[in-house]
């Protein structure tokens, strides 16, 4: 499996949202590197663009996309693709990372992540998709587990037997999202630690950590929230098991706070992080 | 399994997501399931899932339309105060419109709807010309911008003709949108020029032009200042090169150029 060297990406990173452009172009403040989508960055332009492209000059950035329905049958956008790729270069991303799922159908954009069906022919096709990313983009290609609230159709695979095929099958990397299995531990019924001892950890290039809420009996992964201590357990337990420093990146994309709360709790998880890190590591099922 | 039926589970997800009436969907999602060809064993999930594809329904729905509203929040007000802002993101979203992969171009597809559509335009003449105000200020704001020609010079003379600065537009408007706000989105009728720019701060702004000076920020484009303002009737362009020096210190005009020949056009002693 190709990826990048993880120096300078290791450690706690940070999302770099709008609301922070500002204060981040001014200056770094302690973020070994952020993460940011290509989409909020192409083809734009103006005051807060120009800031944070001084950041993104500045600092080691991952991107991490929104928009390429890697499950979906769209053809994707050759221009868009030229776009991106020139974004990684320009950004010196080690990776670019997706959304296993599909976002689009007949060219109708839906802008949500919306499920796979967990069937072998979805797998089979999501493969050739990620190879065909993976050959057409200049830097490794990732895919991230997603949250969901629904099995779309009738499943022939469960999820870790579906994302596994998927990742072996395009030999590519994972973003291993700790936040997005725990949410759908809750919403599905099943331990989140069962479950992270049946896929490939070997694969995991990053993972992400975020808060999500409550909407009745369902738990939604709205990164607007901190993150709350079982999920922080969560990825204190598997980075011993995945056995390498792989980057954590802290998102919120709602109720986006001060700068200043945001970096306080990436502090509180590098602490974790760092802690986990100086212990030995642990078989992947022990 | 054969992937013409993942094609047709995404199809049909989709389609609940964005059908203008979700009753099919909340009455009987096994039928609404069957009735896209999907077999029994998908029908079954609808029918186990049926509330949690209700609320994929919500968040693409939501996801669509929060950018549209940020943007146009006086035709939202506009609408809402005849309580129909509902039906009219409903029509949109039912049109399955939306192509492009940025949530910067919603608003622009929005209104690309509304155009082809005619929606609300018997009740409201002037709506295409609300939201388009609406988002010229984002277009302006967030022009990607372009390098200006090179040799370009600060000061206006005469025989110069003028280049924009690339995020400025000139437009008209037949009502006075650009005075609507929340509390009072009907514009006035009336003819009215705007001038649309970023400033030196990297803000969106506008001015109000007369009818004299948008004619000649369009004609000076062209031709020098000096036969512009000639045409327009000004036989002394003093007052317009002053003028233009001021729109340049503001940042709605790149700068000035001689009026070289253009590709194409015949030079004045040619004429």
């Amino acid at each position: 499996m190709a990826t990048a060297p993880l120096e300078p990406f290791t450690g706690v990173g940070l999302g770099l949202r709008h609301p922070h452009f500002q204060a981040v172009a001014e200056r770094n403040p302690g973020v070994p590197f952020w993460e940011i989508a290509p989409e909020n960055v192409i083809g734009d332009g103006g005051r807060e663009h120009d800031r944070a492209c001084r950041a993104l000059l500045r600092d080691p950035v991952i991107s991490h996309g929104l928009s390429l329905s890697v499950g979906g049958f769209d053809p994707f956008d050759a221009e868009y693709l030229e776009q991106l790729a020139e974004f990684l270069i320009f950004t010196g991303s080690p990776w670019h990372s997706e959304h296993l799922c599909f976002s689009s159908v007949d060219g109708s954009v839906t802008h949500e992540l919306l499920p796979m069906p967990m069937t072998r022919a979805a797998a089979r096709h999501t493969v050739r998709r990620a190879r065909e990313l993976k050959d057409r983009l200049p830097v490794p290609f990732l895919l991230e587990n997603i949250t969901y609230y629904a099995e779309l159709g009738e499943s022939e695979l469960a999820e870790p037997e579906f994302l596994s095929e998927i990742l072996d099958g395009a030999d590519i990397g994972w973003l291993l999202d700790i936040n997005n299995v725990y949410v759908n531990s809750l919403n599905f019924g099943f331990d989140p630690r069962d479950w992270l001892l049946r896929v490939p950890l070997e694969r995991v290039a990053q993972m992400h950590i975020a808060g999500h809420e409550q909407w009745g009996d369902l738990t939604l992964d709205t990164h607007g929230a901190p993150v709350i201590d079982p999920v922080l357990e969560l990825m204190k337990w598997v980075l011993p098991r995945i056995g390498r420093p792989v980057p954590v990146l802290l998102e919120r994309d709602n109720d986006i706070p001060d700068l200043e709360v945001l970096l306080a709790e990436r502090s509180a998880i590098q602490e974790a992080y760092d802690e986990v890190m100086a212990a030995p590591a642990r078989s992947p099922h022990a | 399994m054969r992937e013409d039926s993942v094609l047709a589970l995404q199809r049909s997800l989709v389609e609940a997501a964005l059908m203008l009436d979700p009753a099919p969907l909340e009455r009987d999602p096994a039928g609404f399931a069957a009735g896209r060809g999907l077999p029994r064993g998908d029908q079954e999930a609808f029918a186990r899932f049926k509330e949690r594809l209700l609320v994929y329904r919500n968040l693409v729905r939501s996801d669509l339309v929060e950018p549209v509203e940020r943007i146009c929040y006086v035709t939202r007000a506009l609408m809402e105060q005849a309580g129909l802002w509902e039906d009219c993101l409903a029509g949109f979203l039912a049109s399955r419109g939306v192509r492009s992969a940025f949530y910067r171009d919603l608003s622009a597809t929005f209104l690309g709807w509304l155009a082809a559509t005619g929606w609300g335009r018997e009740r409201w003449p002037f709506l295409l010309q609300l939201v388009h105000f609406e988002l010229l200020n984002a277009l302006v704001a967030r022009h990607p911008g372009a390098p200006p020609p090179p040799g370009l010079r600060a000061g206006p003379r005469a025989g110069d003709r003028l280049v924009l600065a690339a995020p400025t537009q000139v437009v008209t408007y037949q009502h006075r949108v650009h005075l609507s706000t929340a509390a009072a989105p009907v514009p006035e009728p009336g003819t009215v020029h705007l001038l649309a720019y970023r400033d030196r701060e990297g803000d969106a702004q506008w001015l109000e032009l007369t009818p004299a000076t948008a004619a000649l920020l369009l004609a000076a484009r062209a031709a020098s200042i000096g036969r512009a303002a000639l045409d327009l009737g000004l036989a002394d362009p003093s007052e317009a090169l002053e003028l233009l020096g001021q729109l340049q210190a503001k940042g709605a005009i790149a700068g000035f150029t001689p009026d070289l020949p253009l590709p194409g056009r015949p030079s004045p002693s040619a004429a």
